[in-house]
């Protein structure tokens, strides 16, 4: 592999995605929404409301369901608001806050190789003394770079809203959990690199953005899964479940880096892409 | 001496459409080689081909010993291409498009990406995105990006598309230019022939999915135009359809179309006209490279 080469092609796309707007919109918007509106949202109300008062009996059923799977609890949890927003903090959230990576890691990858096509430019590239795997290499790291910066980025936003807005509930920093440090030092950065490797084998396949968009799209719904079963009760996803987890898509991504370098010759890019 | 490039019985389908079959082809160091054929013709199939970037289904390549299936990337250190596209990025400025391309074939040489904006008249547009160029001006950028490297081989696929007249002889003269102090090969790809007549030293015929003919234009010449027709401008004004035996006609003020067997018959025409007549110019109208590739496509129609 051509360090010099994979160097000058991941400088490019990370120039290439402040160049487009489209792009850096998402990058701003998503760790936005997910790591300031939606945690500032639920723990702001939790710290201006009766929420017992506004959501009634059921839902102090289902946060008592909760609370009867949580074990290990070093925070105070005595009004119901507290129980709330700890519940939220650290099971919902997590799983919500693994669709920044997700989806900016799917809209930059998706882009990697389909855009080179729509630009016509990667018939450029083929014909350059560019190897493959420098390039599937560079596209994968041009991608996995500005997604886990994002991620890391709204790590800190959102532990800066979590703790401003809990203090005044709790009395003392609340974030982070050990839920959200594997979250971010090993669930985060899996999910990313899985997300940017599915999404580069697609762009390298499809014919279109709009195609390799809609079809990466299909990797938010295992995170769908763990939300809508941890907002129903039916299991709650702790730090050992998040290793697990974590474990199995790193052998998942080992599986992927194989199968991209073992099925990608420039033959088969070139007549798939440009012929 | 040994062929830059020699292709023996290559062939190449895409699913059940034959794009070429059993092409054989060569072409010597420092040759500027048009290869001529209609649109759709599998031109750019066999470019593509000798770059290493299209597999072919059989036959053998040699690149200066190189094979573009196995060795592609040594083919593609010392080979330039332009495409019909231009192949830049639009989002970035042509100094950078420059920059980029250098880093991916190891340019060393810092002066080079100035040298080549001043040749190719960029130089004031260096800045601007490569989005805003004209045709001619992404033109020259990407021929320029095809130098950088000093290439030993040259794919030109359709270089003078969408340049003015100004840009198409900038672009011809150049290449010819560049050919003479570096004695770098050169494909030229092109439907259009009169262009290319003045620059390549060799033709090479595409048609029906194969090479149907190769050689130099004398030698086309010599094989497929068994007449030759001449345009004299003079003040002879003939009274009978034939002068010293060959076939003549009046065919307007001053101009008399004479039917040659060759070309060799014109001095000795010539010479008799001058005895009692002025001779203004003299002009073969049917050796140009036009009338070859279609007596060529006639033969191989036939």
């Amino acid at each position: 592999m051509n360090s010099r080469i994979l160097k000058a092609i991941v400088k490019k796309d990370l120039k290439d995605i402040f160049r487009s707007k489209s792009l850096l919109t998402t990058l701003i918007i998503i760790p936005i929404l997910f790591s300031v509106i939606i945690p500032a949202a639920l723990v702001g109300s939790a710290v201006l409301f009766d929420l017992k008062e506004m959501a009634g009996n059921e839902a102090g059923k289902l946060i008592e369901l909760f609370m009867a799977q949580v074990k290990d609890v070093r925070v105070p949890l005595e009004t119901e608001e507290q129980k709330f927003v700890y519940i939220f903090i650290n099971y919902l959230l997590p799983s919500l806050f693994l669709l920044v990576p997700i989806i900016t890691a799917s809209t930059v990858a998706a882009n990697s190789f389909v855009g080179e096509k729509e630009r016509r430019t990667l018939e450029s590239l083929l014909f350059s003394p560019v190897s493959i795997k420098t390039l599937f290499v560079s596209k994968v790291i041009a991608s996995f770079f500005p997604s886990f910066l994002v991620s890391l980025i709204s790590f800190i936003l959102s532990g800066v809203v979590i703790n401003g807005l809990g203090y005044l509930l709790f009395g003392m920093m609340i974030f982070p959990s050990a839920n959200w440090l594997v979250l971010i030092l090993c669930l985060s950065p899996m999910v990313t690199l899985m997300t940017v490797l599915l999404n580069v084998l697609i762009s390298s396949r499809v014919k279109t953005y709009q195609e390799a968009q809609n079809i990466g799209g299909v990797i938010i719904l295992p995170v769908v899964g763990m939300m809508a079963g941890q907002a129903s009760g039916l299991f709650l996803v702790g730090a050992p479940i998040m290793l697990l987890i974590s474990l199995a898509i790193l052998i998942i991504n080992a599986i992927l880096l194989q199968r991209i370098t073992k099925y990608n010759d420039r033959f088969v890019l070139f007549e798939k892409q440009i012929h | 001496m040994n062929p830059m490039i020699e292709v023996v019985g290559v062939s190449k389908a895409f699913g059940s459409q034959t794009v070429l079959r059993d092409v054989n082809f060569k072409v010597e160091p420092g040759e500027i080689l048009g290869l001529l054929g209609p649109n759709g013709a599998g031109k750019t199939t066999f470019l593509r081909i000798l770059n290493g970037v299209i597999k072919p289904e059989s036959g053998s390549i040699s690149i200066l010993g190189y094979n573009p299936v196995e060795n592609g990337d040594e083919i593609r250190k010392f080979s330039g291409v332009v495409t019909e596209s231009a192949g830049l990025y639009h989002q970035m400025s042509g100094e950078e498009n420059l920059a980029f391309f250098a880093e991916l074939y190891g340019v060393k040489n810092k002066r080079k990406i100035p040298e080549l904006l001043r040749l190719f008249d960029l130089e004031e547009h260096k800045g601007k995105a490569v989005g805003t160029y004209s045709t001619g001006m992404k033109k020259r950028l990407a021929l320029g990006k095809a130098l950088l490297h000093e290439p030993k081989l040259l794919f030109l696929d359709e270089p003078t598309n969408g340049l003015d007249p100004d840009g198409i002889k900038m672009v011809l003269s150049y290449l010819k230019k560049y050919n003479k102090d570096t004695g770098t090969t050169m494909i030229i790809c092109s439907h259009v022939l009169h262009q290319l007549e003045s620059i390549c030293d060799s033709f090479a015929f595409l048609e029906n999915q194969t090479i149907v003919e190769q050689g130099t234009k004398n030698e086309l010449e010599r094989k497929y135009i068994h007449e030759v027709i001449v345009k004299i401008n003079t003040n002879f004004a003939p009274t009978e359809v034939h002068l010293l035996g060959f076939p003549c006609k009046s065919t307007g003020e001053n101009t008399v179309i004479f039917t040659l067997p060759t070309k060799e018959t014109i001095p000795s025409l010539l010479q008799e006209l001058l005895k009692k007549n002025a001779v203004y110019s003299v002009e073969i109208m049917n050796n140009d490279l036009e009338s070859i590739y279609f007596k060529v496509r006639e033969k191989i129609n036939e």
